[in-house]
């Protein structure tokens, strides 16, 4: 039983974890630029750091499946 | 009737920095978390059935409403610490649950779920006694588990719909490691932020 066909259903996938992991990038590596120049020292500063940068990093991993599964990548 | 406290501005590891008021614990923002138990039936019986598109939608619904109940409460201002741990618990059970179902019925490969699943009762434990140093309920907060637990809930997703299941299992695991080790250190060695309304 499906809610919509096979092929509507991959190519919202592939919205849903590609679209939103790109953007996802975009936004953790805007905020990362904007936090250039405060103090790492700063508790705050540095959990936002640390955050953004693991935020990017899981953003290219779904941008990265939303190509392996189109085929685009090997895998 | 029961209260939590009102949390205002958000800083890391559960300090705040606004006045504390009084929040009900019966209000519009837990209801909306707690709906979130009603997706886990609903998502049991459509991966019994190997419904993969209904199984996908109920997870979405149950991440969604995650989304909301935060939304709901800035709308009527009804945060607390109480609101905050019970999303964390409710993410916790969902999640876990929803991790489990997927493996046990062979729609997630089994070694990196035990993993997840053991990183997670870990970070649930280091979360205790941070809760103990603290010496109040709070609920301990960093920008990266924010992200993770987003990806705890592709996970099940990911698994539901088929959608590249191995190659997003081994990749969570690695990072969410990572996220353990530098939280724990945070949770178990830094000095825990005073209490909400001390700096007030």
């Amino acid at each position: 039983m499906t809610i919509v066909p096979e092929g509507v259903f991959h190519w919202f996938l592939t919205l849903v974890t590609g679209g939103f992991a790109g953007l996802w990038v975009i936004h953790d590596l805007v905020f990362l630029i904007r936090l250039a120049g405060a103090d790492r020292r700063d508790p705050l500063v540095a959990d936002k750091w640390f955050g953004y940068v693991l935020g990017m990093v899981m953003g290219l991993i779904g941008v990265l499946g939303a190509l392996r599964f189109n085929g685009v990548l090997a895998g | 009737m029961a209260t939590a406290t009102a949390r205002g501005a958000r800083s890391p590891a559960g300090s705040s920095t606004r006045t504390p008021r009084v929040v009900s614990r019966w209000n519009p923002a837990n209801a909306v978390t707690a709906s979130r138990f009603l997706t886990l039936p609903a998502l049991w019986w459509a991966i019994d059935r190997g419904y993969h598109q209904f199984a996908t939608l109920f997870i979405m619904v149950c991440a969604l409403l995650d989304k909301l109940d935060g939304l709901v409460a800035k709308i009527f201002d009804c945060r607390s610490q109480f609101g905050e741990l019970f999303d964390a618990i409710t993410d916790g059970i969902c999640y876990g649950f929803g991790l489990i179902l997927v493996a046990a019925y062979g729609w997630a490969p089994l070694l990196p779920v035990v993993l997840v699943i053991t990183m997670g009762v870990t970070n649930t434990a280091l979360r205790g006694v941070y809760i103990r140093r603290a010496g109040r309920p709070v609920n301990y907060k960093s920008y990266a588990m924010e992200r993770i637990v987003a990806y705890t809930g592709y996970l099940i997703g990911f698994a539901t719909a088929g959608m590249q299941v191995v190659y997003f299992y081994w990749a969570f695991v690695p990072i969410m490691l990572v996220i353990l080790v530098h939280d724990g250190k945070r949770m178990l060695v830094d000095p825990v932020p005073p209490a909400e309304g001390a700096r007030a």
